[in-house]
């Protein structure tokens, strides 16, 4: 069973909190392009939203790409988190995740995704259309 | 900079291809904030007056605010400011979306531009830099055709687009600003600026960040707001569930929905273009702007009939009661498709529907004929005619190309007696809320500083839609005044009109942001010192109380039913109001201010520079 992030979509209106609240957790700035989840607005066609994030996947095929072994088992919450000191930035990862959950930093130093703020994402609790859930 | 600004400026000069960024005047942000009122400031100093808008002379600005791209709430929106070419004003005009934030993000608080560019062009904006490339390939095209064709260019699948339709680039004088499709800085003619400095459209694209003093108090406290003062703030409960459309039964009921060219204020058709009929008929998702837990805008499609496919975000009250009732339509499907090709064409919705509106008028008491009115048959409420007309007014095709200039200038080209039938001030088409059945709004008409508005006071909260008297001159200039002042520092955080946000937060909100005490008093004192920097600005182009008028029509002709049945705006209660008005500024006689008053919110240095200003 899947441990990441949930979200009813359909409920999502695009607003983007969830990507500010996470670059100012994760990197002390009101940063969209450092966040851990992303969303897309696709309109006119098909009028919807794509929200990109780690879903804490069972198979977890970034765990097997990592050339440096360097996402790890995080064991007191039980997920994977990138160690951002043993990443070489090589992308291997983000083209093994078949989720968009992957992705190099904008200076392209360190692959990110969400580590779900230690166990109560941030996302979630100022979502405010409750998309996001744990 | 850790106070929300960037601390740079970013400078086009367009006839010599020079792009330079320079420190912003940190004096002047003190001063003026951010938004309107620094981008006032800026105008004021470098514009001569008298010059022609549409003139490679004229100078156009990009603005953000301190709080855009933070986590303030509700804080998208960017301004488009520059002379109006429609009313000869200073010209603020906003939009939400999302390039407000990235113009932050790519490293920028403002961009000013000026000249004019030999060829179709498009200035390109990413981190730091910018760059004007080529815009020969998408000049022609729609709105929604140019977004898509600079993304594939510059291989940004978000790159945010400030851009031009047709419209704007034939200078039509109601083209607006349009971006992330459905957004539009709507009022005054910006659209047509653009299309003088053959300039389709400003793209950004940025992956910096904005900080502020304390992030992590900012942060714990901001999602509490974000949370309480607006998610659950009962002030936002309408815009929550239904969004701006709520306002067309509230006007239905007062009397003052604009019907068939402004001939009534009660429309037999409004349960066809009301809240529940978007919600029923045309609804498909909540959409919103960047930072906001509101989402008051609609995603809406047409499924069946003559319009099957048409979509667009809204349509917003303005949109609905100017192009719909006031266009005799009560069919919502037929003003998605009216409200999306205002928006392809780049054209303001609110001035478009008045004109059309006009134009009907017009040919139903047959000073316009069919041929005229290219071979259409214009009455009210024809769907099949009225659906032609964004595409005719944004391509200017035979009547089409007297509208596009608005109908005061269109009215000069028809005579007839036709001058006497257009509802504007200095040019710029009402907002949906007939003045006759809310005296407040007449005075927020005529002395909104950029022509006919309804964002600089909103007083029929309190008259026609409260518990006040719509029908007396008491009282409205106080709210006016109120209404200018706290809108002069909205605008210029920047936040979104529709969050109701109390002077005690917003002070509270400009102290996290530059670290510095700020109180309400300090902002209201800034408030007021631009309000009167812009009135400065416009009494230096030669308008004064000569130019603060109504039109004719509402003084002379009684609406005929509902709650404002009989009444007129009385030529004696609207000058008692003016007066008032003026009185209450510290303004002469004439709407000029005065030294005393110039000095007494910092503005002695732009007296001396305005010679009317005694």
């Amino acid at each position: 069973m899947a441990k990441g992030l949930k979200a009813d979509k359909s409920k999502c209106t695009g607003c983007q909190v969830c990507a500010l609240v996470c670059s100012a957790t994760h990197v002390g700035s009101f940063k969209p392009s450092e966040s851990r989840i992303r969303v897309e607005d696709k309109f006119p066609e098909p009028a919807d939203f794509k929200l990109n994030y780690c879903i804490q996947c069972d198979e977890h095929p970034c765990v097997e790409a990592c050339p440096a072994e360097a996402i790890k088992l995080d064991e007191a919450i039980g997920i994977y988190k990138v160690d951002k000191e043993l990443c070489t930035a090589c992308g291997s990862c983000v083209e093994a995740c078949p989720h968009s959950g992957i992705w190099l930093d904008p200076s392209g130093t360190y692959a990110i995704k969400c580590d779900l703020c230690e166990g109560s994402p941030e996302c979630v609790e100022i979502c405010p259309k409750r998309v996001l859930k744990r | 900079m850790a106070d929300g600004n960037t601390g740079k400026v970013l400078r086009v000069d367009l006839t010599n291809e020079k792009i330079t960024t320079e420190p912003l005047n940190m004096e002047w942000a003190k001063q003026y904030m951010g938004g309107k009122g620094l981008a006032a400031r800026y105008l004021f100093e470098e514009l001569k007056p008298g010059i022609d808008p549409l003139s490679p002379d004229n100078i156009l600005e990009i603005w953000t605010g301190p709080a855009v791209g933070s986590m303030v709430p509700l804080t998208s929106r960017y301004v488009v400011v520059t002379k109006s070419p429609q009313s000869g004003t200073f010209l603020d005009s906003y939009a939400g979306g999302f390039v407000g934030p990235e113009i932050k993000y790519a490293g920028f608080d403002g961009i000013i531009i000026k000249g004019k560019a030999k060829k179709p062009v498009y200035l390109w904006v990413t981190d730091d830099k910018a760059e004007i490339r080529d815009a020969r390939n998408i000049w022609g095209k729609d709105t929604y055709k140019t977004e898509e064709l600079i993304r594939k260019e510059t291989g940004q699948d978000y790159a945010r687009a400030a851009c031009i339709g047709p419209a704007g680039e034939k200078l039509s004088l109601i083209a607006c600003v349009v971006n992330d499709l459905t957004r539009n800085a709507g009022r005054g003619g910006a659209g047509a600026v653009f299309g003088s400095k053959n300039l389709k459209a400003v793209a950004v694209k940025g992956t910096g960040g904005v900080e502020i003093p304390d992030m992590d108090g900012f942060v714990k406290w901001a999602k509490e707001m974000f949370l309480k003062d607006v998610v659950e703030n009962p002030d936002h409960a309408g815009s929550i569930t239904d969004g701006t459309p709520i306002i067309v039964n509230q006007s239905q009921n007062a009397g003052v929905l604009p019907t068939r060219d402004w001939s009534t204020g009660e429309f037999e058709g409004h349960a066809g273009i009301d809240s529940d009929a978007l919600k029923t008929r045309v609804f498909v998702r909540k959409k919103a702007c960047f930072d906001c837990g509101i989402a008051c805008g609609s995603w809406s499609k047409v499924s069946k009939g003559r319009f099957k496919g048409a979509a667009t975000e809204g349509p917003e009250y303005e949109t609905i009661g100017l192009c719909g009732s006031n266009c005799g339509m009560g069919n919502i499907e037929a003003v998605v498709k009216f409200a999306e090709d205002c928006d392809r064409m780049g054209l303001d919705s609110m001035s478009t529907g008045s004109v059309t509106a006009w134009a009907m008028d017009l040919y139903e008491r047959g000073i316009l004929s069919k041929k005229d009115v290219n071979g259409l048959d214009l009455k009210f409420g024809n769907e099949e005619a009225y659906a032609k007309m964004p595409n005719i007014i944004g391509n200017r095709q035979g009547i089409g190309d007297i509208l596009a200039d608005g109908s005061k200038r269109a009215a000069k080209k028809i005579g007839k007696g036709s001058e006497k039938l257009t509802v504007e001030v200095k040019g710029v088409e009402f907002p949906a809320y007939d003045p006759r059945g809310s005296f407040g709004m007449a005075l927020a008409y005529a002395t909104s500083d950029r022509g006919a508005d309804h964002n600089r006071a909103w007083p029929i909260a309190t008259d026609a839609y409260g518990s006040g008297d719509p029908f007396t001159s008491e009282g409205k200039a106080a709210i006016c005044v109120e209404d200018n002042t706290r809108t002069s520092i909205k605008w210029s955080f920047i936040f979104c009109d529709f969050y109701a946000v109390s002077w005690p937060n917003m002070a509270k909100y400009a102290t996290a942001i530059s670290g510095k005490q700020t109180t309400e008093q300090d902002l209201r004192l800034m408030g007021k010192r631009i309000w009167n920097l812009v009135r400065a600005f416009n009494v230096r182009e030669g308008f004064s109380r000569k130019d603060d008028t109504l039109p004719e029509r509402m003084e002379k002709e009684p609406l005929p039913v509902g709650k404002p049945k009989g009444h007129v705006v009385p030529r004696a209660d609207f000058e008692r109001m003016l007066s008032e008005y003026y009185a209450l500024w510290g303004w002469d006689s004439q709407g000029i201010p005065t030294r005393k008053t110039m000095d007494s919110v910092g503005l002695a240095d732009i007296a001396r520079k305005v010679p009317a200003i005694k």
